[in-house]
């Protein structure tokens, strides 16, 4: 990936600035580095604990700033942690700890391009130190001064004198001026290879114009370190310029840098290129996805997940980004040299879904708006059925088991478990039963009531033609019919009513869908993407579940005064 | 569910539609109303029938087995609520005296008795009461006997002896003052009392009349008609029927025979058919029944010739002969037995009568020998002379509805009253189609 040197880049060593412009990695942004270097790691742990120790400066909490930059130290002895923690102190008024962190950064970091500063700090506050100490001997001085002699510590009319404390020493009061600024941020500045000399200058004029490498004079900027790469660097807050000069065979090269309060940067400049790289970064609402760069049929590793940065050469660069679930995303990216890109990739979920369907039944048939969707036996894999976004009529039967009938919302790119209840029907062999027997009833008493009513013909017949006898056995014969017709009917009723109500009722809730937490779709490449997307909160709510048509139920009720049925509705 | 609520529905109209007391209601005040039978019945119960009528009350008389059982008096009122429960059943039962019941017996609105004249009496058979002889009770439970002739009462304390009875039948008018005709076929003679007498008198028939027959006197009919009576005898067993006529000093002459038609005589009956102040002759013969006008039997001049025919009338006596005639409801007319019994009555109040033939062995609705009465009206041409019939709703197997008939009269008409021996039923008639619709009371249309 590294270019040859270009023959013409000394040529252009004149230019000011741009042509070596060197790639500053603000490790403020956390994926700066590679995830597989263990280097970037430990800068990265490094940032984390400077600018945790930076926002409780910033917040006034300098106790905490102070623990913060103290353990970071410990963990990672670069020296910015303990210039910054002898700030955290002095703000603190604590004297002799800050100067105890202030030397021991002038003795640990001796060619700190500051330690002139830090050395006239030191001097300051034991000057401090030193003005409080005497003010404070003079105050206790007076109060000794102050107390009787001869009456030394007794009264003679009220006993006891009790001998007040010798007052407090005066607080010091340091120099002020240190703000959220005075933080040092660690540089680290590394060279491929290594060993590249270093010179860093800083600007000491804001006006000053831009650094111009080769010029026999830079007004405004000031040297302040010149060292050999790789080179962990305390710096204070300002503008810099970098400059790799000419080593071994490889080009020089520079690059402008801005360092901010407490924080840490790295710098890195590939020499045998002779040009810096351009640096490309790819993040996206899903966090995860394979990102392919100048591989659009994926004939290679992919290059990383999202996010995901790295410096590529420059120039124009296909990157292909996709997730399972998602529509793949394409984009040509133009780098220059150098240049620093992020790519904000927006992917948007594929318009189908699936569902995964599996059931408390030894076999349910799956039907997606009435089209036969599939089979799932009990003990096999939850059956997936893919199919397009959006509410759908989903019928899931069983035999032997009230069918399911609902709409379900697909959602898109993701998989919406379901597990189904199929509930049993309820037996329904005493409403048979008792529809069979009262359907004989009804049968026999249509059949005694028609006897009946013809008897009843006959004896009306005859008693019109005067042939009607009062005994005539047909009328008692047609009574009984028509009293048996009557409790026929009378009992085809109850039975029927009975039988109506036993083919409704159904102590049984009905087969039901339980929905479960979305799931993304599986990654092929084993690595389950994790959608930035705000989690539904509500999942089972679009799965809607329809009951379809009216109920009707007998409710028996008995008392001690007699007993009936009531009928009510659902609609 | 609409389906159960329609089924429900159905059940509910069809229950509403299906109630058991409008059979209490159609069975309420039946056109025939039964008589029950009295315990005291040794046997039998419709074998014969008789009835009176007096000072607005008319009763019937329902007797049993001839010669075996008693009679049992029921009052049928004068209108349609009648008692159907025996109110005397000491007719020729009951008491420790002999008597036996004859197969015909005859009523009387008023009989003369041996101190004094009775109402609502009749003539059940042969015993003893005050003596022996024909044996009469009313309805005060009066009892006595009338004397019989010497072959008749010696025959009857024959069978005293040995208990051995010989059938008396008898008939009499509808007269206030009747005339009672009996007979001993055994010895095949026939006699009479007159009107309020207790004296019989003896009917003699032409030298060598040919009616040497055990059928002699079986049936017998006494027609009222103006200046006396008309006395018929029959002996079917020689297709004959026997006539006399009297006086109402009782003074008798033979007028003549009918004959030369098989079965003549069968049955006798008298009423006024034809209108006119005189009873008519009903007679029946094997296969139809001929009405005769009494007043011309009554001109009949007296003679001593032995020639028997129906020729041999007056012209314009015959008023009408019918045959037996079926419905939807009655079939069998050839085996019905049809003319077995007959009977003269004004069923519907018109004034001149209708004639009743009892056909005991006709088919009822499948049920063989039920029996049923066919009612004619002689004033009609014969294809229209069949005006209505009879039976019993409840008819079975083996009644024979109409082996006895008679018209008790109530208010302004006459009834039905038939006996059904075989199934040991007597039953009163309340309607007739010949009504006028509401005239007849609540049991009537």
């Amino acid at each position: 990936m590294f270019a040859p040197v270009s023959s013409g880049f000394l040529s252009r060593r004149s230019v000011p600035v741009l042509l070596l412009l060197a790639l500053v990695a603000i490790l403020s942004t956390s994926a700066w580095a590679q995830p597989k270097d263990n280097s970037s790691k430990r800068l990265e742990a490094i940032r984390s604990e400077m600018e945790k120790g930076q926002s409780l400066y910033v917040a006034g909490n300098y106790v905490g700033a102070a623990e913060v930059f103290e353990t970071g130290y410990t963990t990672y002895p670069y020296s910015a942690f303990l210039f910054n923690a002898g700030v955290c102190y002095q703000k603190q008024n604590d004297v002799d700890h800050a100067l105890a962190k202030f030397k021991e950064y002038v003795k640990v970091d001796p060619n700190a391009p500051d330690v002139d500063k830090v050395n006239q700090r030191i001097a300051t506050l034991e000057a401090a130190k030193a003005t409080a100490m005497a003010a404070a001997a003079a105050a206790a001085a007076a109060a000794a001064a102050a107390t009787p002699v001869g009456d030394a510590g007794v009264d003679a009319d009220a006993g006891p004198v009790v001998v007040p404390p010798p007052p407090p020493p005066p607080p010091i009061i340091l120099p002020s001026g240190d703000d959220q600024n005075a933080m040092k941020s660690l540089v680290v500045i590394e060279t491929e290879p290594d060993g590249a000399p270093l010179r860093i200058y800083q600007r000491t004029d804001a006006n000053a114009a831009r650094f111009a490498l080769g010029a026999p004079a830079n007004p405004g900027w000031k040297e302040v370190v010149a060292t050999r790469a790789p080179a962990n660097l305390t710096l204070d807050v300002g503008h810099y310029h970098v400059v790799v000069e000419k080593f071994r065979d490889f080009n020089a090269s520079e690059a402008d840098m801005a360092v901010s309060p407490g924080h840490v940067h790295q710098l890195k400049a590939n020499l045998s290129q002779g040009q810096f790289m351009a640096f490309l970064r790819v993040s996206s609402n899903v966090i995860g996805a394979h990102i392919w760069i100048d591989d659009k049929k994926k004939e290679h590793p992919l290059w990383g997940d999202t996010p995901h940065g790295e410096l590529v050469p420059g120039g124009k660069h296909d990157v292909l980004v996709e997730a399972p679930g998602f529509e793949p995303f394409l984009s040509s990216v133009e780098l220059e040299h150098g240049e620093q890109k992020e790519l904000e990739v927006r992917m948007v979920r594929v318009n189908y879904g699936v569902l995964r369907i599996d059931a408390s039944a030894p076999e349910v048939k799956v039907r997606i708006d009435e089209q036969p969707k599939g089979v799932w036996r009990s003990g096999e894999e939850p059956l997936d059925v893919r199919f397009d976004s959006g509410k759908h009529k989903v019928t899931i039967e069983s035999d032997g088991r009230k069918t399911y009938e609902g709409t379900i919302v697909v959602p898109r790119g993701q998989i919406l478990p379901l597990h189904v209840k199929m509930i049993p029907k309820y037996p329904r062999g005493p409403a048979w039963t008792q529809a069979i027997i009262g359907a004989a009833f009804l049968g026999a008493a249509i059949y005694v009531g028609s006897e009946s009513n013809k008897l009843y013909d006959q004896l009306k017949e005859d008693r019109a033609n005067g042939s009607l006898e009062g005994s005539d056995s047909r009328a008692t014969r047609g009574k009984w019919f028509a009293v048996g017709a009557d409790a026929g009917f009378v009992v085809a009723g109850v039975l029927g009513g009975l039988a109506t109500y036993n083919f409704i009722k159904d102590p049984l809730p009905e087969s039901s869908v339980k929905a479960g937490k979305l799931l993304e779709f599986e990654d092929p490449l084993k690595a389950r993407p994790v959608a930035r997307l705000q989690p539904r909160t509500r999942p089972l709510q679009d799965v809607a579940v329809v009951e379809h048509g009216p109920r009707f139920e007998f409710t028996p009720n008995a008392s001690s005064t007699g007993g009936g049925l009531f009928f009510g509705g659902k609609f | 569910m609409r389906a159960s609520l329609l089924v429900l529905g159905g059940l509910a109209l069809a229950s509403s539609a299906c109630s058991w007391t409008r059979f209490d209601d159609v069975t309420a005040d039946s056109p025939i109303v039964l008589f029950e039978k009295p315990g005291a019945m040794k046997s039998g119960f419709g074998v014969t029938l008789a009835t009176a009528t007096n000072d607005g009350t008319t009763e019937v008389l329902v007797g049993g087995a001839t010669n075996v059982s008693g009679a049992a008096l029921y009052d049928i009122g004068n209108d349609d609520s009648p008692g159907t429960t025996s109110i005397d059943t000491g007719y020729c039962s009951g008491s420790s005296q002999d008597c036996y019941l004859s197969s015909r017996i005859a009523g009387f609105a008023k009989a003369q008795g041996p101190d004094q004249v009775r109402p609502l009496c009749f003539a059940v058979g042969t015993g003893t009461a005050d003596k022996s002889g024909l044996v009469v009770r009313c309805k005060d439970t009066a009892e006595y006997a009338l004397e019989m002739p010497e072959v008749a009462q010696k025959l009857l304390a024959v069978t005293f002896a040995q208990n051995q009875p010989y059938d008396h039948p008898m008939a009499t008018d509808r007269t206030d003052d009747p005339v009672l005709l009996a007979s001993l076929p055994e010895k095949r003679i026939a006699w009479f009392y007159p009107s309020r007498s207790l004296e019989f008198s003896a009917l003699g028939l032409p030298d060598d009349a040919d009616a040497d027959d055990p059928s002699f006197g079986q049936s017998l009919a006494v027609l009222a008609v103006d200046g006396g009576r008309v006395l018929a005898v029959a002996v079917p067993g020689k297709s004959r029927v026997f006539l006399w006529k009297t006086d109402d000093d009782g003074n008798s002459a033979y007028v003549g025979c009918l004959g030369d038609v098989d079965g003549l005589g069968r049955a006798l009956a008298s009423g006024r058919v034809n209108g006119d102040d005189a009873d008519d002759l009903v007679v029946s013969d094997n296969v139809n029944v001929h009405v005769i006008d009494g007043a011309a039997l009554f001109d009949l001049p007296g003679t001593d010739s032995r020639e028997c025919s129906l020729s041999s009338l007056p012209r314009g006596a015959l008023l009408n002969s019918f045959g037996c005639g079926s419905t939807s409801s009655l079939s069998g007319c050839e085996q019905s037995e049809f003319g077995a019994a007959l009977a003269v009555g004004d069923l519907d109040g018109d004034g001149d009568g209708e004639v009743v033939v009892g056909a005991p062995k006709m088919t009822v609705r499948d049920e063989e020998n039920a029996g049923a009465l066919l009612i004619y009206d002689a004033d009609l041409a014969d294809e229209e002379s069949f005006v209505d019939s009879k039976f019993i709703s409840s008819a079975e197997n083996g009644d024979e509805l109409g082996r006895a008939i008679v018209t008790p009269h109530i208010g302004n008409r006459d009834i039905i009253a038939a006996g059904a021996p075989g199934g040991g039923k007597a039953a009163l008639f309340y309607c007739s189609s010949l009504l006028a619709p509401g005239a007849a009371g609540s049991r009537c249309p």
